[in-house]
């Protein structure tokens, strides 16, 4: 091969990747644009009227309550076609409240929620369906301890009439099983499953 | 050896009074949490509190057990045989106890699959030495229970002997246990013959 031939085909070879950028970008502005035709309205999440918390039962000691003070969420619902809406919550492992801090301890420790190394959990919904007037089904997947699992919330969806449809509130429930997420101390006296609770207020400017 | 003195040593003494304070708060710490309570941070709390009232009596039990082996101990007051008998193994059972029932509950502690860190007085860390055991713990936990109604049988019996010895008896039994009585003084179990005849029967201590 020619010096010259050579460099054109380094010349042809940087267009290729031009080229392919121009694409990728193109994809994603219209990947965009398909979102936003989608009439997705946007939520602001009431963090007053927000409640992220789980329920486990165990042998010989009472039911625990707890919850995550810090958290974040994003609302994306289309009431005409509610399949395209969407939501993600993020919430801070050590921010776990079950009611003392010896006991917030135990929870953040290695034992249970190992919140130095699993600092975040997750929930990112893939589907979206609606079952009835004021129920929907919302799957997607749970990341905990590092481990993603598809779960299932059903979801009691109240509107305030008063508020002329700005104003929504949710109430999220699902069970999982916390072995899936490899966690699996205490079992069988810390019950495997797990009820996972969210109670939100959400508000649309538009 | 067999020299009487009026009154248990000082030391004895304390450890008596402190040991019956911590039984009874670990007791009735235990009942509580477990019957009554049921917010889950508030029993977490209060379970630690109880391992730590409970490991600190196995080590005053312990300690308790060396100086009354190494000090002397005063005569019983009460010298009819089975009478000194029944006081004799009581005492045993209740030390038994003292020392079966913090063990069990650390047994407990160590063999629950929902092992928590056990923090006394919320700095040291009580070690675990055995692997978490689901049958092992359903026993320790069905001893402890038994041992605790056991042990608050025999602190009723043991109330209530004292009760004997000071109401009805009029020895120094109780007394001696309080206070170091007046030597030489006159007591009003001088009217008891059982009384005046061990104090002459020159009668080794019982435990």
């Amino acid at each position: 091969m020619s010096t010259s031939a050579r460099s054109q085909a380094r010349v042809e070879f940087c267009w290729a990747i031009r080229r392919f950028a121009v694409v990728c970008a193109l994809a994603t502005m219209g990947f965009g644009g398909v979102q936003a035709a989608s009439r997705a309205q946007s939520w602001r999440i009431d963090e007053a009227q927000t409640w992220i918390g789980f329920k486990i039962d165990a042998v010989g000691f009472p039911t625990t309550h707890g919850h995550f003070a810090h958290y974040k969420g994003q609302i994306l619902i289309d009431f005409d076609r509610p399949a395209k809406s969407y939501t993600n919550f993020t919430v801070d492992a050590a921010s776990v409240d079950v009611g003392s801090p010896s006991f917030n301890n135990f929870v953040k420790s290695t034992a249970l929620l190992d919140v130095e190394r699993f600092p975040a959990m997750s929930f990112v919904s893939t589907q979206v369906e609606k079952l009835d007037s004021h129920t929907a089904r919302v799957n997607g997947n749970l990341t905990m301890l590092g481990v993603s699992r598809p779960i299932t919330l059903t979801v009691d969806v109240e509107t305030d009439p008063s508020a002329k449809g700005r104003l929504i509130a949710f109430v999220a429930k699902g069970t999982i099983a916390r072995s899936e997420f490899g966690m699996k101390f205490g079992i069988p006296l810390i019950d495997d499953a797990l009820e996972i609770i969210v109670k939100t207020r959400a508000q649309s400017d538009e | 050896m067999n020299e009487s003195i009026a009154a248990w040593p000082l030391s004895l003494r304390l450890a008596h009074w402190l040991s019956a304070v911590l039984v009874l708060a670990a007791l009735g710490l235990g009942a509580y949490m477990v019957l009554l309570v049921a917010n889950p941070a508030q029993r977490f709390e209060l379970t630690q509190t109880h391992k730590t009232i409970g490991i600190a009596i196995l080590a005053l039990t312990v300690a308790r057990l060396c100086c009354r082996n190494l000090m002397r101990a005063p005569k019983p007051e009460h010298a009819e045989r089975l009478i000194l008998f029944a006081a004799k193994a009581s005492h045993i059972a209740l030390y038994l106890l003292l020392l079966l029932m913090p063990l069990s509950g650390w047994l407990m502690a160590t063999t629950t699959p929902i092992r928590v860190p056990t923090l006394l007085f919320g700095l040291l860390e009580l070690p675990y030495p055995l692997a978490p055991n689901l049958a092992t713990y359903r026993l320790a936990h069905t001893a402890h229970v038994w041992l605790a109604i056991l042990l608050a049988s025999f602190i009723a019996l043991h109330v209530a002997a004292a009760m004997v010895h000071a109401l009805i008896w009029r020895d120094r039994t109780l007394t001696r246990m309080w206070r170091v009585p007046v030597r030489n003084a006159p007591s009003p179990t001088n009217r008891n013959p059982h009384v005046a005849q061990a104090r002459y029967s020159g009668q080794p201590p019982v435990i």
